[in-house]
């Protein structure tokens, strides 16, 4: 086991922390900053793309754009609303997904016959971007909320899958005699060792399959493409191109990301506090 | 140990063999319209088709009627045209996962090794590498397009970008998950932070940075397929949506037996590259057992 906290590994507070934080993001956003006004006018802004040229196309947007855009895509409502309905597509299958996929991962784990039985098939899904199932999924499921969720879901589902999996057989044998030894229910010994070791590995599929639901709804609205909705936006903003556009949709789907994955890190940290750690 | 195997290859076999006759019954019974759930005929045909590259002339009137639905012969028949096969996009499409892991790796594996060894690095670069990480790599290509050009690159920078994001983590929390008790003893033993790292730190963070590797295969897959579909004219993207640019590809109307295809031929390359990427984790982490 390894040693109780102390202070030779305990890193600065948190304040420092924070400080720091805020100084490396901070750094980065001047940077852009002192870019964008250096490449104002130097930048072409009349780009080729292959069949035709863009005009009035602004690489780097400086910060005034951005917020005239900001401000018109909150006040028309738009942005709301698509944050509204997409975060409540990627929500639904995220969950259903990560249900899902860890249900099956914890199945094939303890089960050697589930795993037999289940292996091709992980084998084959896991592979299988989840990206190519939409044109699938849209003659299957029709061009509504079922395609796009049920992609989201899918997509998610093989990520927790492994991670379950594999958090699940990672555990050391021993453990599990030793409480059986002891006289442990197979109940017991699953809600006190297999889960307990097995949740660091569920936790990081499950940030790896949130960031991947994000990466889905960006393709996923492009089924029956409409307002609002943030993959449509990005699209939108993609095919004219409207820069200050896309970076306002990249930097919400960003913070909402951020926002998901804060909260997943939090769990995890209370979740794995038994597991003690070097720094 | 031998009837163990014995018992996994026949329950894997008997579950891929019930799943594929399942599938065949119901395609065939009816149930479904054909451009909505495909034959199990129809499926092998464009599988064929897609192989040898051209078309058989039709043999029988009946032939004709039986193998192919107006919308299926489009699908095939308009990649038969450009000249795509599928081995050729299989490789298109690997070469653009291999470059991309090839980059993608060593950066993701350095930037989470750097965050998880140094607090202080974690402290400036945590906060950054969540930000530029939020964003979907997806929704990078256009913007990657209109500073590089419609070329290579914005193909292939999502990838690299994916994978890179994806390895950060299981490296980091490789690192920062090593027993404190090995890194005291170590210290306490005079050894050097180069030292530390290379025969304590990395060995332990291994299993974990080598599980992220087989996430990072299959990410750098699925990204892969997902530019080629939004922006590509080769690929296995492109074979699976069948031609037409931008948005409007995913209006046009695949052909759900093509999409099968495609779907078991990435299915097999992944799997063998998996294989491969297993095949190292067992060899490198070896002292585990």
């Amino acid at each position: 086991m390894p040693p109780k906290k102390n202070n030779f590994f305990l890193g600065p507070g948190l304040r420092t922390r924070a400080a720091r934080a805020f100084l490396g993001v901070g750094a980065l956003a001047v940077l852009y900053g002192i870019a964008a006004e250096i490449g104002r006018g130097r930048l072409p802004d009349r780009i080729w793309l292959g069949t035709h040229y863009v005009e009035n196309v602004q690489l780097l947007p400086p910060y005034r754009s951005l917020l005239e855009e900001t401000a018109f895509l909150l006040e028309s409502g738009i942005l709301l609303d698509s944050v509204a309905v997409s975060a409540g597509r990627v929500l639904l299958g995220f969950l259903l997904g990560g249900a899902l996929g860890i249900l099956l991962g914890i199945a094939t784990g303890r089960a050697a016959r589930a795993e037999y039985l289940a292996d091709p098939w992980v084998t084959f899904f896991r592979f299988t971007p989840a990206l190519a199932l939409l044109p699938l999924f849209v003659l299957w499921f029709g061009y509504g909320e079922g395609s796009k969720v049920l992609l989201i879901a899918a997509s998610v589902a093989v990520v927790t899958l492994l991670g379950a999996h594999q958090g699940v057989r990672s555990v050391p044998r021993v453990y599990l005699e030793a409480a059986s030894a002891l006289g442990a229910s197979p109940g017991l010994a699953f809600r006190k060792i297999v889960l307990p070791a097995a949740s660091p590995q569920i936790f990081a599929s499950l940030r790896i399959g949130l960031g991947l639901a994000w990466v889905t709804i960006v393709v996923a609205e492009l089924i029956d493409a409409r307002m609002p909705s943030l993959g449509y936006l990005l699209t939108l903003a993609g095919a004219y191109p409207r820069v200050p556009t896309m970076v306002v949709g990249i930097a919400t789907i960003g913070a909402l990301v951020l926002a998901f994955d804060l909260l997943a890190l939090a769990v995890h940290a209370r979740a794995t506090r038994w597991m003690r750690r070097t720094a | 140990m031998k009837s163990v195997s014995t018992q996994r290859l026949v329950l894997g076999f008997a579950s891929l063999l019930a799943m594929v006759l399942a599938y065949a019954l119901v395609s065939n019974a009816g149930l479904f319209r054909p451009e909505v759930v495909p034959p199990a005929r129809e499926i092998a045909v464009a599988f064929t088709e897609l192989v040898v590259g051209t078309r058989p002339p039709p043999v029988t009137e009946s032939d004709v009627h039986k193998g192919h639905h107006g919308h299926s012969s489009d699908h095939v028949g308009t990649l038969l045209q450009q000249g795509v096969t599928l081995q050729g996009s299989l490789a298109i499409t690997g070469a653009r996962v291999l470059i991309g892991l090839a980059a993608g790796v060593p950066l993701g594996v350095l930037l989470g090794v750097l965050m998880g060894w140094s607090r202080r690095a974690d402290d400036y670069l945590h906060p950054i590498y969540v930000l530029l990480r939020s964003v979907p790599p997806l929704a990078l290509i256009t913007y990657v397009m209109l500073w590089l050009g419609h070329g290579e690159a914005h193909r292939l920078i999502p990838i690299v970008y994916a994978v890179a994001a994806t390895l950060v983590i299981p490296a980091y929390h490789g690192v920062r998950d090593v027993a404190g008790t090995y890194v005291v003893a170590a210290r306490s033993l005079g050894a050097r932070p180069w030292l530390l790292i290379r025969k304590v730190v990395l060995p332990a963070a291994g299993p974990a940075i080598l599980d992220g590797l087989r996430y990072a295969v299959a990410i750098a897959w699925m990204t892969a397929v997902g530019a080629e579909m939004l922006m590509s004219e080769n690929g296995m993207g492109n074979l699976i949506v069948g031609g037409g640019l931008w948005a409007s590809r995913t209006q046009t109307k695949a052909d759900p037996a093509v999409v099968m295809v495609g779907i078991v031929a990435l299915a097999a390359a992944g799997w063998a590259m998996d294989a491969l990427a297993r095949a190292a984790t067992v060899r490198l982490t070896r002292w585990v057992r």
